[in-house]
């Protein structure tokens, strides 16, 4: 891998920053223009600014707009956990979705539907509610990794071999309360492992915004404490990084902001680990940027993503899951192999 | 060079377990100031333990470890490491982090959410590369270094740390007989030109003897004999801590006693 990477100047990372939140803004604006029916980026900026006529406003402020702005949320905080991940297992393999946070916050909302609806197949709690139980299945799940794993968690490929093993207990549990429960709504439970960002309401995104606003702030404080973790443990402590702390920090901070992340949009895979692979290819080694590069990058690929499943796919709502899968798992493979050449 | 003449670190009934084994036995020691001190002994005696014990990098079951008469347990890791740098044995850092980058990092411990990064940290960083002779390098990926270059690397972003105590734990372990005297003459021309006080750990007997002020010789645990090379070195006291026949000459170069190992016993 060292060949691919040359190292870039610090200095050069803001202007790269500026070029990613430049093609994000691009992309999302494309987001609402494209779908059954083409509307001009004039227009679409026409209603944005309050200014645009009433059956676009409705399409673009009430379908369009939603899941594109929360497929910026979702793509940008998993990324972001992907980021804090990688970073402290110092592993480009470690993302949300291979240690068990992913799964378990599909876990934490499958019983969250399956519990908490009646007979007739309504929901008896507020919706406002899923997040948080994204968030405790997320918790648990990677606690779960992390209790298992126990003093052997600070090498960071054991870490992930039970982070795999934990998300397949997890799915495994999904798979069975979703055949034997009585859920709520058994489509939006499907959709939501697959990860979709339609049907998403404005409700839904100010919740996840909410949360995840001051998640994003914590994980820029935590990161600029963060540079020593490119060392192995020894030194990285030996220079005043409080790694047993830092460790728990990073993977709790990591954890919530996945959980938030998917809570409406699904167990979208991949993300969280080619954007932050990526950012740090481009941006370089700064801690501060990278996380800012990843969040771009992420909010980039999802709506991306579901721009592909949109234009390729329309009428029918393929989630944009599956095209992050499609692209993020040879992706993997290609970092599992040339990982292989670097060891070897 | 300071005329306290109290020592730097003073090791007080250290005792370190791991689970079913005692690694360290009820250790008392004292570090000199301004003095390299070498841990030296059979594999396993502790050596490498107790170096990290003194960094706080392992909990004592019992015992202290005082720096400056202040018990390394009550200061903050950041204050630690303003006051203790630690070259690991086998330290890693990202093939393509550049040598610049990796030295920064020694000025870490320095550097708080109010206090960035300044130009007390440049001047530390260039004096810290140029004294390790690596200001030529520094926009070298680490990946392109050789092993003798490396390790000044690491040194040097332990040197940026500016402690007054600096901790190296085995390292010629990788290096040629080239690159061991160049390192170690390294070390000793820190300790002589700045004043630093030295903890070495070496596996090499001649070296170690060649190299301390101090020479502390440890065995299962615990200090077996403690003082000068010339004090250490004699054919009684390497049987009974190395297990080995040896023959002990005054080396005609230096003057320095040199073991030369004859049979194990």
């Amino acid at each position: 891998m060292s060949l691919l990477v040359t190292p870039l100047s610090a200095s050069r990372a803001p202007s790269m920053l500026v070029v990613m939140a430049s093609a994000l803004v691009l992309l999302a604006l494309c987001g609402v223009a494209f779908g059954s029916s083409w509307i001009p980026i004039d227009k679409v900026a026409a209603v944005i600014l309050g200014v645009g006529e009433k059956t676009q406003s409705l399409i673009v402020l009430q379908l369009r707009l939603p899941r594109v702005v929360i497929a910026i949320l979702a793509g940008g905080g998993m990324a972001v956990a992907g980021f804090l991940l990688q970073k402290i297992t110092r592993n480009s393999l470690a993302s949300p979705g291979v240690l068990g946070v992913i799964d378990g916050g599909a876990l934490g909302v499958v019983i969250f539907l399956a519990a908490l609806s009646n007979e007739s197949n309504t929901l008896v709690t507020s919706i406002v509610f899923q997040p948080l139980a994204a968030m405790a299945g997320a918790t648990v799940g990677i606690a779960m990794v992390f209790l298992l794993s126990g003093r052997q968690s600070v090498s960071a490929i054991r870490l992930l071999l039970f982070g795999i093993a934990v998300g397949a207990v997890a799915k495994a549990l999904v798979m069975v309360m979703m055949l034997i429960g009585p859920i709520y709504r058994t489509s939006q439970a499907a959709r939501w492992i697959a990860g979709a960002v339609n049907e998403v309401n404005w409700t839904e995104i100010q919740i996840t915004a909410l949360l995840l606003l001051p998640l994003l702030i914590l994980a820029l404080a935590v990161a600029r404490k963060l540079p020593p973790a490119d060392l192995d443990e020894v030194s990285a402590r030996s220079v005043g990084l409080d790694l047993p702390v830092f460790r728990i920090l990073v993977f709790a901070v990591a954890a919530a902001l996945t959980a938030v992340s998917v809570a409406f949009v699904g167990a979208i895979g991949f993300v969280g680990l080619m954007a932050p692979h990526l950012a740090r290819l481009i941006v370089g080694r700064s801690t501060v940027a990278g996380i800012i590069g990843s969040f771009l990058l992420g909010a980039f690929m999802l709506v991306g993503a579901d721009l592909v499943v949109r234009v390729l796919f329309s009428p029918t709502e393929v989630p944009a899951g599956t095209v992050t899968a499609i692209i993020g798992a040879p992706y993997f493979l290609f970092l599992l192999m040339s990982k292989q050449r670097d060891d070897g | 060079m300071t005329a306290n003449s109290a020592p730097s670190i003073s090791i007080d009934g250290l005792t370190l377990t791991y689970p079913g084994k005692t690694v360290l036995d009820s250790v008392s020691l004292d570090i000199p100031r301004g003095k390299i001190t070498v841990l030296a002994g059979p594999n396993g005696c502790g050596k490498s333990t107790l170096l990290r014990a003194i960094r706080r990098l392992h909990r004592p079951a019992a015992g202290r470890v005082l720096l400056e008469e202040m018990d390394v347990a009550a200061l903050s890791e950041k204050a630690l490491a303003r006051q203790i740098g630690l070259l690991a044995q086998n330290p890693s850092a990202p093939e393509d982090m550049t040598v610049e980058e990796l030295v920064r990092l020694g000025r870490y411990p320095h550097q708080t959410m109010l206090q960035r990064w300044d130009a007390q940290d440049t001047r530390a960083l260039e004096a810290a590369m140029a004294g390790t002779g690596v200001t030529g390098l520094r926009d070298r990926p680490l990946g392109s270094l050789s092993g003798g270059q490396l390790q000044r690397v690491w040194i040097a972003m332990v040197l940026a740390q500016e402690t007054e105590i600096v901790c190296l734990d085995e390292p010629v372990n990788h290096l040629d007989l080239a690159h061991q005297l160049d390192c170690l003459d390294l070390v000793r021309q820190l300790n002589a030109e700045f004043g630093r006080t030295v903890v070495l750990v070496l596996h090499d007997l001649n070296l170690a003897a060649r190299y301390a002020d101090q020479l502390v010789f440890m065995r299962d645990g615990g200090v077996a004999a403690c003082g000068t090379p010339d004090e250490l070195m004699t054919e009684a006291l390497i049987a009974q801590v190395f297990n080995v026949d040896a023959m002990i000459i005054t080396d005609p170069a230096y003057g320095r006693p040199l073991c030369l190992p004859l049979r194990t016993c």
